[in-house]
C-alpha cells in the first residue's frame, strides 16, 4: 500500500532585493493530483518549485508536507520527493549507473538497469555522464527523480532538451506515476500542462 | 546517516580520483617547494624556527589549493544542487571534513618526511613533533572547510577566501610553528596544553560549523 502524501502551499512570496518575484501563492494538493506551474519567463517558475521542495527559502509565507497526515520535518522532506531541473547537474566524471547508485537508497542493480532500458540509457550506462548529450543528460535526470519511487515528484521542464523519443519515454513514465504520486510541473510547455489535472500561472496567480 | 556519508566520501574520492586536479596541484607543489628550498639552502643548516616556518609554509600553500576546491567544484559544475537533493545538509559537511582532513593529512604525510630528509632534520621530540604536525593538520583541515563552504556560496570567490581565512589561520599556524620549532630544538620538555589547544580549537570549529552549516548550505 502507498502512503498517502499531502502538500500545503500557504501564502508564499519571494523577493530578490527589491524585486518582487511573487506573491501570496497558496495550493494544496494530495496524492494522485498533478499540478503545473506556468508562467512567462523569469516569473519565478523554477523558484517556486525549488521553495516547495526547501531548497530555496521563502520571503514569505510556509509549505507543509503530510504523510499519512503526519507532518513531515523539513530537513527530512528530501527524502520524500524527487527532483529533477535543467539547473541539477549530475556528476559528470562518474557513470550513469555511479550517478544513480549515488542517488539512490537501497535499490537493486536489476531495477537500475530497467530504468537505463526504459529511458534508453542501457547502452551508454558505463560511460562517463560528461560527454552526454543535453537530451541524455536530461533523461538521466528525470531517471535520478524517480529512481526511489518518490511520494511526490517535483519536475522542472521536464522535456527540455528531449527529442520527440524521449519526451513520449517521459510523458508516459509520468502518466504511469500519476495515480500513486502527487507531481507538480513547472512548465510554459503545453503538452507537459496536458499530463496536470490543474495548474496556475504564477504571474497572474489563477487558480 | 553513516551510509550516506561513506557514499559522498566514496564519490569525493572517485571524482578526486579521476580528476586529480586538487591533488596533483598539491602534491605537485609540495615536491617542487620542498626540493627548492633544500636546493637553495646547498646543506646549510638552518634554526629550528626557520625550520619549522619553512615546513608549515609548504604543508600549508601545498593543502590549501585542494581543500577549499571541493565544495567550489560542486557549485562550479552546478552539481550542488544534486548533492543537496541526496543528502542532508549535516551528512554533506561531515563527509566533505572527512575528505579535506584525509587529503590533507595525506599531503602531510608527504611533505613531512620528505621535507626532513632533504634539510637534515632530525626532531629531538618526534613524538611531540609529529603530534603537532597531526594536530595542526587537523585544525587547517576544519577551518577550510567551513571557509570553502560559505566561499563557494559567494560570488566573488578566490579573493573572499584568502580574506576570511586570514583571521582564522593565523592563530593556528602561529602555534603550529612555535610547537613545531620546539620540538626540533629540544630542551625544555615541550608544553603538551598547547597541542591541546591546537585540538580544542578544531573541536570548535567543527562543532560550530555542523550546526551553521545548513543556513549556509540553503539558498536563502
Amino acid at each position: 500500500m502507498h502512503n498517502k502524501y499531502s502538500l500545503n502551499v500557504n501564502k508564499i512570496s519571494k523577493r530578490f532585493g527589491r524585486q518582487l518575484l511573487f506573491r501570496d501563492i497558496s495550493f494544496s494538493l494530495v496524492t494522485g493530483d498533478s499540478f503545473f506551474i506556468t508562467g512567462p519567463n523569469g516569473s519565478g517558475k523554477s523558484t517556486m518549485l525549488q521553495i516547495v521542495a526547501g531548497l530555496q527559502k521563502s520571503t514569505s509565507g510556509d509549505v507543509s508536507f503530510f504523510m499519512d497526515e503526519k507532518k513531515i520535518p523539513e530537513d527530512e522532506r528530501f527524502r520524500h520527493f524527487g527532483f529533477a531541473s535543467p539547473a541539477m547537474n549530475p556528476y559528470d566524471t562518474l557513470t550513469a549507473v555511479e550517478n544513480i547508485m549515488f542517488a539512490s537508497s537501497g535499490i537493486k542493480k536489476e531495477n537500475i538497469d530497467e530504468m537505463l532500458n526504459l529511458f534508453g540509457l542501457y547502452p551508454h550506462r558505463e560511460k562517463h555522464v560528461g560527454i552526454y548529450s543535453s537530451g541524455m543528460k536530461q533523461r538521466l535526470r528525470i531517471i535520478l527523480s524517480m529512481i526511489n519511487s518518490p511520494g511526490i515528484l517535483l519536475l522542472d521542464e521536464p522535456s527540455s532538451n528531449l527529442d520527440s523519443e524521449g519526451k513520449d519515454i517521459v510523458f508516459s513514465a509520468i502518466e504511469k506515476l500519476r495515480e500513486k504520486t502527487l507531481v507538480i510541473i513547472a512548465t510554459n510547455e503545453h503538452d507537459e500542462m496536458k499530463l496536470c489535472h490543474k495548474g496556475i500561472d504564477i504571474a497572474e496567480q489563477n487558480y | 546517516m553513516q551510509s550516506r556519508i561513506i557514499k559522498n566520501l566514496r564519490k569525493d574520492f572517485l571524482i578526486e580520483f579521476r580528476n586529480r586536479s586538487a591533488l596533483n596541484i598539491s602534491f605537485a607543489f609540495a615536491g617542487i617547494t620542498t626540493l627548492s628550498v633544500s636546493l637553495a639552502c646547498g646543506g646549510a643548516s638552518l634554526s629550528s624556527q626557520v625550520n619549522a616556518v619553512l615546513l608549515w609554509v609548504i604543508i600549508f600553500f601545498s593543502g590549501m589549493s585542494g581543500l577549499s576546491h571541493i565544495f567550489i567544484r560542486e557549485e562550479e559544475e552546478k552539481t550542488a544542487l544534486f548533492l543537496s537533493l541526496c543528502s542532508d545538509p549535516e551528512n554533506i559537511y561531515l563527509s566533505k571534513l572527512l575528505f579535506n582532513i584525509i587529503l590533507f593529512a595525506c599531503i602531510t604525510a608527504l611533505v613531512t618526511p620528505l621535507y626532513l630528509f632533504f634539510m637534515q632534520v632530525v626532531p629531538v621530540y618526534i613524538l611531540y613533533f609529529i603530534s603537532t604536525v597531526a594536530a595542526g593538520s587537523l585544525a587547517v583541515s576544519s577551518i577550510t572547510t567551513i571557509l570553502g563552504a560559505m566561499v563557494a556560496k559567494a560570488e566573488s570567490r578566490g579573493s573572499l577566501f584568502t580574506v576570511i581565512s586570514f583571521p582564522v589561520m593565523i592563530p593556528v599556524l602561529w602555534i603550529s610553528i612555535k610547537l613545531t620549532a620546539d620540538s626540533i630544538e629540544g630542551g625544555a620538555p615541550p608544553e603538551v596544553r598547547s597541542i591541546l589547544f591546537l585540538l580544542a580549537f578544531s573541536g570548535v570549529i567543527i562543532s560550530v560549523s555542523y550546526l551553521v552549516f545548513k543556513f549556509i548550505w540553503t539558498e536563502n
